[in-house]
Formats: C-alpha cells, structure tokens, sequence
C-alpha cells in the first residue's frame, strides 16, 4: 500500500506545481476536470456504495447554484456561506426523495426514474420562478473577490476544484474503511440479507443521499461563479445528470479512485475530440466518438477503468491482487 | 565615377548609417515587440458559434457568413492601415454550453485571437463576456437580444445587435403604422410565445410595449408551450377559442410549421398574423415546407437592406457558395466582421485597448442590414440597430419571397393587410 | 366552461395518446423481456422518422405507405444494438446497463446529425393539412389516421404475443428466463428478436409522427422521458397497459392546459408518474410485483 500512497502524493505534488507552468486555457481544462470529478465522486457516495441510481443528480448542482447565486445577489451573502446553505436544502430534498423511494420499495430501475423526474420537475418550475430568473437565467455580477468566490484569473479556480476534488477522495477512502461505509457497502450488495443481519438499511440509505446531495451542491456554487450565468437548461438539464456519470461509471464505479481517473480521461477527450472535430464541418462526430468509446469502455471493462488498472499495475506497486 | 548598375538599396556607409539610424528610431519608438507586430501578416479573431447541439443550423449559417466576410475582406486588401494584414477565423463551437463556450473563449484566446466574436445564444454570450471582462480581450456580440448582457458596465463587450427593447419598441410602432395607414381596428389579439428565454423575453417586452402604446386592442390570450413541443393542438385550440383578430407568434422554427398548419386545420380566422420578432418565419426551408400557408407573414426581425451594395456583393456569393440567402443572424454575423475589421483599421494595431477605443468610436454605414450608421453606446449596445418589418410575398422563386416592407424608406414592396385566410389561398 | 374547447382537447389527447401508446409498446416489450431500460429508445423513433422522411424525398412515397419498410430497418437496426451490445450487458449491474444505451441514443442522435443536418424538417405529406369537423371540434386526419395505425399495429403485436409460439416463447422467456431456458427455447434469440421489435414499432411511431411533427436530431430524449411515463403508467412489461396509459397521458397532458400553462405540461406528467409509482408501482394494469 506504501507505494501507492507515495504514487499518489507524488502525483498530488504534480497537481499543485502545474499551474506555473501551463497557461489560462489549460488551467481551465483542469478545472474542469477536477469539477467533473468531484461531481461524480459527489454521486458515487451514493451510487458506488449503496447501489441505488440517481440519474437525476443536476437537481442538487442547481440547489447549490441557485440558492447561494441568489443569496449573494439578494443580501450579498459570501457564497462560502452560501455553498453550506444550499448543501443544507439539498440534503432536506434529497431525503424527501429519499424518504419516498426507499419507504415505498423503489428499487432499481423504478428508483431512476423517481429521481429523474424529480429533477424534471424541479427544472420546469424554477423555469416559471421568477425571482430565479425564469426560464432566462441568472447572470451573475462579476465582482472578483475571494469573499465573493470569484477570480479574474483561472488559477484560484485551479486551487479550489482540485482541492474539492482531493478532500473527496479522502473523504470517501475513509468512508469506504469505516464502519459507516462498509455497512452501506453491505446494502449495495445484497440489502435483503444486510437487513436480515440487523443493518438498518434504510438509515444508511438517507445517509447516503443527504451526503452525495450535500457535495453536488457545493459543486454547484462552484460552477455558478465560474461560468458567471446559471440557467434551468444548465444547470437543473437532464443532460448534466448524465454527463456527471459518465466519469465515476467508466473510472470506476464504488472506488475513490474511480471518477478521478475517469475525469481525467474523458475531458481531455472531448475537449480534444471537439476542437479537432467541430473545424472540420463535421458536426457531431465527436458526440459519436464519444458515445462509441463509452459503449467499449462498458462492455470490455465492465468495472471501469480502474480495476483494470490496478491490476496491471499491482507487481509495480506491490498491492495485494 | 562609375554608376552602379545595381538597383535598389546601395549598401554604402551613408546607406548604411541611414539604415541603422532608421532602425533604431522605429525601435525606440515602438519597443521591439512593437516593431515585430507592425509586421503581423494574419490578425486572427476568434468566432464562437454553437455549430452543434439544438441550435446548430443557425451557428453554422453564421459561421458560413463569418468566414464570407473574412474572405471579402482580404480579397480587398485585408486591413490596409497594417500593411494589408490579413484576417483569419480561429473557430470556436460553444456546443449551446456555458462552460463549453467560456472554455473555447479561453482557448482561441490562447491561440492569439485578439477579439472574439459570438455567440448568437445569449446565455453563452454572457459566459463568454464575463471571460473576455477578465482576460481584457474585446468581445462583440453579432446576436443576442437579452438587455442584461451589457448591463454589467462590461467594458470590453460590445453588441451590434438590437436589444429586446429596441425589437419591442419598433415592432409596436411598426403596428400603428399599419393599422393607421389601411385605417382598421381590431379589438383582439393573441401573444403566442415559445416557453424558453428567448422567446418568454420578447414576449414579456412585446406585451408590455404593446399595452402602453395605447393601440386599443386587448391582448386575450398569452399562449406559452414548451420549446420543441411535437404538438401544438392544444394551444391552436385556446387561440381558436379566444376568437383573436391578430395573432403575434413568437417561434422557433420547428414549431412555425406545426403551429400554422394546425391553424389552417382549425380554420382559425385572423386579419392578419404578425411575429414581434422571431425565427421560423424566414428560413428557406420555412417558406419550401409551408409554401402558401405562409405567405403574408410578417415579422418584425433586423434584417438585411436590399439596396445595399455591401448586400447585393454579399448575397450573391452566399448564394454561389451556400445556396443560401442573409438574413438576420447570419447577416449579423457578416457585419460583426465588417465592424472588427474597420475598428482593426482605425485602431492601426492589436493592442487591447486600442481596438476597444476604436470600437467605442464606431461610426460605420457600409453594412448590409437595415438601420443607421454602427455606433456604440456607453453600455456598448449600438444606437443605430434597428428592426424592420419583412413580409412573406408570392414569388415564384422561393428564395425572393421575403421582402421589407416597413420602414418605407427601406422597404423593398408594399404591404399586404389584412391577409388573406390561410384556407383561402388556392 | 367552453365545451367546444373542452371537447378538442380531449379528442386531440386521446388521438396523440394513442401514438405514445404505441412508442412505449417498444419500451413496455423491451423491458419486459429483458429486464433492460432502453435509454435509446427516443434516438430509435427519431430514427424512424428520418429513415421514413429520406424515402418521402427520394422515393416521393408517403410515410404511411412506406410504413412496413421503416419499421423492417429499424427492425434491423435493433437487432444489431441487441446483439452487438445489449446481450452483453444482461448481466450487469444496472448502473452499467443505464451507461451503453446513453451512449448508443447519442450515438444515433448525431449520426442523424451527421447525415441530415440540423435543420428542422416539416415536409409536406399527402394527408397533412386534412382535417375534419366533429361537432364543433376539427379532428386531424393524419392524427386520426396515425392513432388507428397505432392501435392496429399495437393490436396485432398483442395477437402475436398471445396466439403464435414465438409469441408464446417470448413470453415465457419474459417470464422466467431460467425455465424457458430449461425447455429449450433459445432465449438469446428471443431476446435479439423482442428487442428489434420494440425497435421497429418505436420506429414505426416515428414514421407516424412525420406528417405532426417537425423532424429534428434532438427530438429523441424527450420521448424517451415520456415512453417511461406512459409504461410505468401502464405497467411495465404490460403491452395493453402501454396503450391504456399512452391515452390517459394524452388526455391528462391535452387537458391540463386548460389549467397551467403549457410549458408546465410536463410537470403534470412528471407528477402523475410519481404519484403512481409510489401508490401502485405495477401500474395501472400491471399485475404482480
């Protein structure tokens, strides 16, 4: 285990030296891969360790989002402040769902589906509110400040993603060793027989979803003052919730590890794949490359990357098989 | 003595002293960096436009237009006032995104773009003007109506397109003229909008415009549905049922065609049917799809001038080229071009700020839309953007049929008011 | 209460009702049969209509008449997904089932992309602009003849199912993969067979639609969303269900516009999908769960 940790840390090191030496447009890309993958990790609490799907994720990023953005405008309360109260209405949402899904016996694919629409509907009404700004958005005022968690440059941005990003992996290699998170563990692989065992499966459950909503939004308050505007079709959008699967899914579903790898891997990808593509007339193609390598990624590997990966790498980094 | 037979440069020590002399003044003028920028051959401006994602057809139109604009540009000498620099096009796609717009900013930023110009959608607009505030590169927007982009006190976006406002406020008058000139009053009218920012905006500036311009016509029924609805039965029926004189149809294409074929299949009468302002009224493959349904159409859209010299050129090799005409967005596009490109001459150089001082001084007239004279206001919004009322026409070539009939001054045929029903057209 | 209007809205949410009938038949079968959640299942339809819309333009042939030969090729198009890509995933854990038919539907969206562009197409076809008065209502006639369609070709998968034996094999594999497998029914066949029919008739749908909708690349994804309302509705795996609940989603949709705008349309289905998954997850016809 010693030479994987000391991997990491040097890999850490690396993180922390790169901003001296890459430009703004680069820096961005990181940002958005340590974005993409607190946000899957964010939704792997959830769904890599207790097994239930949430497809309707984008609805804690808008929680987050929404509420410190307005709050900010509103009583010019600092979005640090305003990241914990937007955590705060997401784990009580995420507990109604919750409370909903697992008391009634949702499972499975029925589960998906209630979180799915949730957030469908979650998005068509913050469309008709119209202090949120309606269907138009929000556009954020831009008034750099650290207490305001806007920057002129991307290199705070740098700091603070990849901070997210780390305090998540080690917040969820933790979870996965303590007594908590081998009990939701336990859930994930057989909640009849956890429960036969006297796990009450159901708290774990609710534990689960009000963590995982916590950290989206806090994500989602990161997005909002970094893109300057927020939308119901950006940040509340279907699309959102799968794109922020995509990582943990091919990284490694249930690992800590997992949708860091697969963040690394698929943004670069698609930011390569667009520039190269999109010049060419042929508009698309990058969407179907993309979709082709998710299908093998799946069908060839199924535990994500990850998994694979170790393997490979177990004689060099002396890790028990 | 005798004369050398060389041309040119003799390098003797005069020559020589001259030469050095020379040098040095320039380089002590302009820096050396200056020295070597005075010599750029390429000034490369970034293009964003969503070329994927649900509003593809129309980034791609406005790159196509983009790119004819560079092209006419350096065929003419390229930027005269820097050594006949030339333009080109670094491309970006904004994939409809925030994040992806704001990235490709960065990036074409990055590869030396030293304006950016975009991005039709206005919440990436927005995106991408906060980036260009904080990288101080200028930004102008050919279109997005939302008034809040320049409302920020950005000091480096510009926009040369109207804002809703501007649509609202001329599209209203555009009506009264109407109205008092074939001498009718209506008492009805139906505001029909698409559920999405564009089209809830215009429609709330629209209304409000509408009800204080003392028209007297009341506006019955303010009929919303979600944007790519497959089905508009419903929505025809309320307007059926609210028995309007007038209808003013906000759209997407896509949902123009549903709605005025579920109209004629509804049988619902109208005088007239006038768009305050959208897409789906215009486009080639509207007028092919809808053919006579669509005819007397008007819209109150910025659009191209037919009489403008800079137009006929321009048309004419987008037609060569794209089998395409210009019309609002893609024409703006164009324009965008045209107006970094005089900015660029005035400015004599790529420095930041000097083409945002050149831009804030704007006064360009050779452009291919209707409207005045381009000059920008201290928010950055152009004070001569104007709208103008097109009119769907019979034509036998479909590709004519869309003509200006309003301001007069512009106006390239008369109007037709009341219409004719659409069940009545043969 | 305006009964005129009244009285269009329920007819035109019982003939659109039948078409979501048909596209969540697809789904509802699909599912049934293999447990699986067809994401792709809107990029299919979206599919058919372009395929049917390419033939309208190069063989001048009304999407109805060339209805059979759509849904052969989307046929076809579903039995390569089932056999390259969904066999496989059988197995997974259903995280994994969710992310290769995402990927497909994105897939299929941009390859429409690709080919046809992003133009939004409203073709003229042959019974378009037909309409009908009833009462005091007007009745669309491609609607009307779409939802007759519908129901037929609904009618006869149900026929299929019932009387013919790979009907019957079908629905035992559906009901008991082990046992059917047991007495010798080649369950992998089935399931490449169950899924391309669901393939063709979400296909078929979309060929349906032409003369309703205009075509766009992006259509897909919101018709996935409202095949899964229609089939949780009506059960999933319940193929009569699938049309009862099309048409109770088509009325309730038509009809809520009389109360809430209509881009709040979608909240109402949303909400009704919610309140019967909690009250009565097999759906309305559903049986045991």
């Amino acid at each position: 285990m010693k030479r994987l940790y000391l991997l990491l840390s040097g890999v850490f090191a690396v993180l922390i030296l790169l901003p001296l030496l890459l430009d703004k447009y680069v820096i961005g890309i990181f940002v958005m891969i340590f974005y993409y993958a607190y946000l899957g990790q964010a939704w792997n609490v959830l769904t890599g360790y207790t097994g239930h799907i949430s497809l309707g994720h984008a609805l804690y990023v808008g929680i987050g989002a929404y509420i410190s953005t307005y709050l900010a405008q509103q009583l010019n309360l600092t979005p640090w402040v305003g990241m914990i109260l937007g955590g705060i209405v997401a784990v009580l949402v995420a507990s109604c769902i919750g409370f909903l899904g697992f008391r009634f016996g949702l499972r499975g694919v029925y589960f998906v589906i209630l979180t799915i629409a949730f957030a469908e509907i979650a998005r068509l009404v913050v469309c008709h509110i119209k202090p949120l700004g309606g269907f138009a958005g929000i556009f954020l005022d831009f008034r750099p400040s650290f207490y305001n968690l806007q920057f002129r440059g991307n290199v705070p941005y740098y700091y603070i993603s990849l901070g997210l990003m780390a305090g998540s992996v080690l917040f969820v290699r933790l979870l996965e060793v303590s007594r908590m998170g081998r009990l939701m563990i336990a859930v994930r692989e057989d909640e009849e027989a956890a429960q036969a065992l006297g796990v009450d499966s159901f708290k774990y459950s609710m534990l689960a979803m009000g963590i995982s909503a916590f950290m989206t939004a806090l994500g989602g308050t990161f997005f909002a003052n970094y893109v300057y505007y927020i939308s119901p079709n950006t940040v509340l959008s279907m699309g959102l919730s799968i794109e922020l699967i995509l990582r943990p899914i091919i990284g490694g579903l249930g690992t800590a590890l997992g949708p860091v790898l697969g963040s690394f891997i698929l943004t670069p990808l698609s930011e390569i794949s667009r520039s190269y593509f999109a010049k060419g007339g042929l508009e698309g193609l990058h969407l179907i490359l993309y979709g082709v390598l998710a299908v093998l990624v799946v069908l060839f590997m199924r535990r994500g990357i990850l998994l694979y990966l170790r393997r490979a790498l177990a004689p060099v980094l002396r890790l028990e098989p | 003595m005798k004369k050398s037979t060389r041309k040119g440069f003799r390098l003797n020590r005069r020559g020589f002293l001259k030469a050095t002399g020379a040098m040095g003044l320039a380089t002590a003028a302009g820096g050396f960096p200056g020295l070597v920028k005075a010599q750029a051959k390429e000034i490369l401006i970034g293009s964003i436009q969503p070329v994927t994602g649900p509003l593809a057809v129309i980034g791609q139109g406005q790159r196509r237009a983009a790119e004819l604009a560079v092209d006419m540009i350096n065929s003419k000498g390229g930027i005269r006032s820097m050594g006949g620099a030339k333009l080109k096009l670094l491309l970006g796609d904004s994939q409809t995104q925030t994040e992806v717009g704001r990235s490709e900013a960065d990036r074409l930023i990055k590869e030396g773009a030293k304006i950016i110009v975009g991005a039709f959608e206005s919440g990436t607009s927005m995106a991408i003007a906060t980036l260009c505030e904080q990288r101080e590169t200028p930004f102008l927007i050919d279109v997005a109506a939302l008034d809040d982009i320049t409302k920020k006190g950005y000091k480096y976006t510009f926009r040369i397109f109207p804002t809703s406002t501007a649509f609202a406020q001329r599209g209203v008058a555009f009506i009264k003229e109407i109205l008092a000139e074939k001498r009718l009053s209506p008492k009805r009218a139906v505001v029909s909008y698409v559920g999405d920012a564009f089209g809830k905006t215009q429609g709330a500036f629209f209304i409000k415009h509408f009800k204080e311009s003392g028209l007297g016509i009341d506006i019955v029924e303010e009929i919303s549905y979600p944007l790519g609805v497959p089905d508009l039965s419903a929505e025809v029926a309320k307007i059926k049922a609210a028995k309007p004189d007038l209808l003013f149809p906000i759209c997407r294409p896509g949902d123009s065609t549903i709605l005025t074929r579920e109209l004629y299949k509804q049988r619902v009468e109208l005088m007239g049917i006038i768009s305050p302002g959208s897409p789906g009224w215009y486009e080639p493959s509207v007028i092919k799809d809808l053919d006579k349904l669509v005819l007397y159409v008007m819209d109150n859209v910025p659009w191209i001038f037919p009489e403008s010299p800079v137009y006929k050129e321009a048309n004419d090799l987008m037609l060569k080229r794209h089998q395409a005409y210009l019309e609002t967005n893609n024409g703006y596009a164009f324009t965008a071009i045209l107006v970094v490109a005089d900015a660029l001459e005035r400015a004599k150089s790529t420095d930041a700020g000097k083409i945002v001082a050149a831009l804030r001084s704007t006064n360009f007239k050779d452009h291919p839309m209707v409207g005045d004279a381009i000059k920008f206001d201290e928010n950055g919004d152009n004070l001569g953007a104007t709208t103008a009322m097109v009119q769907v026409l019979p034509d036998a070539d479909p590709l004519k049929r869309v003509k200006v009939v309003l301001p007069k001054r512009f106006a390239q045929a008369d109007y037709v008011f009341p219409a004719p029903q659409l069940w009545e057209r043969g | 209460m305006n009964y005129a209007l009244l009285l269009q809205l329920t007819v035109q949410g019982i003939l659109l009702g039948g078409i979501y009938g048909l596209i969540a038949v697809g789904l509802s079968l699909i599912f049934g049969v293999m447990g699986v959640i067809n994401f792709a299942h809107g990029p299919m339809m979206v599919m058919g209509m372009y395929v049917s819309y390419w033939i309208l333009v190069v063989l001048g042939i009304d999407p109805y008449l060339s209805l059979v030969l759509v849904a052969a090729c989307i046929f076809v198009l579903g039995y390569l997904v089932q056999f390259l890509v969904v066999n496989r995933i059988l197995d997974f854990p259903e995280a994994m089932q969710v992310l290769p038919l995402v990927a497909i539907g994105l897939i299929l969206e941009n390859s429409v992309l690709l080919l046809w562009g992003p133009d939004p197409r409203s073709p003229k076809t042959l019974l378009g602009l037909a309409a009908v008065p009833l009462g005091s209502a007007t009745i669309d006639v491609s609607r009307l003849v779409a939802f007759c369609l519908a129901v037929a070709i609904t009618g006869s998968i149900l026929l299929f199912l019932k009387k013919t034996d790979l009907g019957k094999a079908i629905r035992a594999a559906a009901d008991n993969r082990t046992g059917a497998l047991l007495i010798g029914i080649k369950v992998d066949r089935i399931n490449n067979f169950s899924f391309a029919m669901g393939a063709a008739t979400t296909g078929a749908a979309g060929a349906l639609l032409i003369p309703l909708i205009p075509l766009s690349p992006h259509l897909g994804h919101d018709f996935t969303l409202t095949a899964f309302v229609v089939v949780i509705l009506g059960g999933m795996g319940n193929l009569l269900g699938a049309l009862v609940g099309g048409l109770i989603l088509g009325v309730a949709e038509s009809l809520s516009t009389l109360f809430v705008p209509a881009t709040m349309k979608q909240v109402v289905s949303f909400s009704l999908l919610v309140v019967i998954m909690l009250w009565r997850p097999q759906g309305l016809l559903g049986g045991r769960r």
